[in-house]
């Protein structure tokens, strides 16, 4: 008799190979066979995370056809099980899988709109904390190079692909001409959740870089320096007005050192 | 983040599992429900559900349920995940928190699903110590659950119901009896439901779990699957009755996970659960009364199915039912045996 450990693991490794690796002699079912009452531990496993995938991805899902969405998704279970029982944690790796499947090389903007599908789900799990005001700092001395705190949900991709106008159009019911609707175009996207919904905006480069660096911790004054690099005419005002305006910041203080080195650094 | 009051205490009547799809509604209408319960796994994030959760604890006593700590792994806990169920619990502060006699954890997967375990010594010990670790972390007492099965070990030495007995003895955990996981194990597994639920320790049981399964025919093979799917079956309600009249009443909790219906047809079914134990209740009490009173000829006048057959779901259930009903759902009545009549 296996101990129960090794007979977990067989066990395990037989429901996720979707074939019968354990003996049939070890189980019973009454008068039924127990390999093939075994298959509906192995259907239950596939379909529940392949319908966990489906909800976090449904636009990559009407990108590739369901049948083709469910093929992918059955070999990355069973090649990449969940780590874990938080099941809002499991997909991160499936862009990145989708990308490497050979069928969909022609069709790159697959796995880079699953990439902002993920993005999606992390923000839509992440903490939406009080939004601050411009007023609130009328009358508070930050410094010359304060510190922006942002959203914890903000999430800011790039892509050499057109991902946001491929999600905008699947948004609605309907039949979509599918290669119209996606060209190599780069586009710079940020989104973060508001209540129970995620708000996805476009940005130029400069913005997007002015943005980046305070996600990072990096500090207005390297946040400044960065667009301004990327593009002369950034706005600042404009910049800060549309941040607060979007409810993105969190907190603003007084730099405790300076980044004005590490921006130039890097 | 925790709000100041005193949590809720979860009462002997029944209550919904809390989805996704009904939040806003709940929060909006806040109709009338004994209580809810969470998936646990589900607040161990920061989405919005964890605010809306928040909001409705203040109104509803809370069950937290746990599906993914695999209690029956050998290889232990998943020290990361009890932590942030423990977390949870702190948070929200449930009445009552229960998990699974089960495995999902093996091999460094997580399977998605509760799978059996081999009854025996070896399994008992790892269990117990898992369910020691749980609630000492918790520091409170912890329900677990009866499996659904489609299929059992060959060298168990001990059936379900003795290994949870036998678990109640060794760690002082409570029992959640799924009554529709019995119906299903008992199908699939060909043994007595009754004497399965018969078996377990009474004062033990904590809560009771009423949900739908599907059937599946794969040649022969009749397969009752806990797809949680449908409204209560006749079949389940009829051992929900044994149960109730067995431990008189218990939190109850309607299960509803795939193919959610619109939020009245829970209600109506916590409903009618509701309207059973009161009917039980209530037959027990006047044959007690006549028991006392004219014992020599006293004949049994409780409510038959058969003599009762015009009886139907309790008004709001029906409204209810009939809101939400699609035209392949059927309003007929459970078949019971015993049926409460509204105007006894």
């Amino acid at each position: 008799m296996l101990p129960l450990e090794h007979l977990q693991t067989t066990m395990a490794r037989a429901v996720l190979a979707m074939e019968p690796t354990i003996a049939a002699k070890t189980l019973t079912a009454g008068k039924a066979d127990p390999l093939a009452r075994l298959r509906i531990y192995q259907n239950n496993t596939r379909s529940s995370l392949t319908a966990v995938l489906m909800a976090v991805f449904p636009v990559t899902v009407r990108l590739v056809d369901e049948r083709f969405f469910r093929f992918a998704a059955s070999e990355f279970i069973r090649r990449h099980p969940p780590a874990e029982s938080r099941l809002a944690r499991y997909g991160a790796g499936f862009p990145r899988f989708l990308k490497a499947i050979d069928t969909l090389s022609d069709m790159p903007v697959v796995a880079e709109t699953a990439r902002l599908e993920w993005a999606i789900a992390e923000a839509l799990d992440a903490p939406a904390l009080p939004a601050r005001t411009l007023a609130e700092y009328e009358n508070t001395d930050l410094g010359l190079s304060p510190d922006i705190l942002l959203q914890p949900s903000l999430r800011l991709i790039v892509s050499h692909w057109s991902i946001l106008s491929v999600w905008t159009a699947h948004q609605h019911d309907g039949v979509l001409d599918q290669h119209s609707a996606w060209t190599r175009r780069p586009e710079r996207v940020a989104l973060w959740r508001a209540g129970d919904t995620v708000r996805l905006v476009l940005l130029d480069r400069a913005n997007f870089a002015f943005r980046h660096s305070l996600k990072h911790g990096l500090g207005l004054e390297h946040a400044t320096g960065r667009a301004l690099a990327l593009d002369p005419g950034f706005d600042l005002v404009s910049a800060l007005v549309r941040l607060f305006g979007d409810g993105l910041v969190t907190d603003v203080r007084a730099a405790t050192t300076s980044h004005s080195n590490s921006w130039r650094q890097s | 983040m925790s709000t100041i009051f005193s949590p809720l205490a979860i009462p002997a009547s029944a209550g919904i599992g809390l989805r996704s799809p009904h939040i806003a509604e709940m929060l909006t209408r806040r109709p009338s429900a004994g209580w809810l319960e969470i998936h646990a796994e589900n607040y161990m994030g920061d989405g919005a559900g964890v605010e809306a959760l928040e909001t409705l604890r203040q109104t509803y006593p809370l069950s937290a349920h746990g599906v993914g700590l695999s209690l029956g792994s050998a290889g232990g806990l998943d020290r990361d995940h009890l932590e942030r169920l423990r977390k949870v619990c702190q948070r929200f502060e449930p009445d009552l928190v229960s998990e699974h006699l089960a495995w999902s954890v093996a091999d460094g997967a997580y399977l998605n699903d509760l799978l059996p375990l081999r009854y025996d010594e070896e399994a008992l010990a790892i269990v117990a110590r898992n369910v020691d670790t749980l609630q000492d972390t918790l520091k409170r007492r912890v329900l677990i659950e009866n499996l659904s099965a489609y299929l059992a070990f060959a060298d168990s030495s001990m059936d379900e119901a003795e290994f949870l007995a036998a678990l109640v003895a060794r760690t002082g955990c409570g029992l959640l009896l799924d009554v529709n996981n019995v119906q299903v194990s008992a199908h699939n597994l060909q043994y007595d439901a009754k004497a399965f639920i018969d078996a377990l320790p009474q004062e033990a049981i904590g809560e009771i779990h009423l949900a739908g399964h599907a059937t599946n025919h794969v040649g022969t093979d009749t397969v009752l699957i806990d797809d949680h799917g449908s409204r209560v079956p006749p079949v389940v309600w009829a051992l929900y009755q044994h149960a109730i009249d067995r431990l008189g009443p218990r939190p109850t909790l309607i299960e509803w996970d795939t193919d959610v219906p619109v939020l009245d047809v829970l209600l109506g079914e916590a409903m009618w659960a509701d309207m059973l134990t009161a009917s039980i209740m209530f037959n027990r009490k006047q044959a007690a009364r006549r028991d006392q009173t004219t014992e020599a000829r006293a004949r049994p006048s409780s409510l038959s199915f058969e003599c009762e057959a015009t009886t139907s779901m309790p008004v709001l259930a029906a409204f209810a039912a009939a809101r939400a009903a699609k035209p392949s759902v059927s309003l007929a009545p459970p078949s019971l045996e015993e049926i409460y009549h509204a105007a006894a």
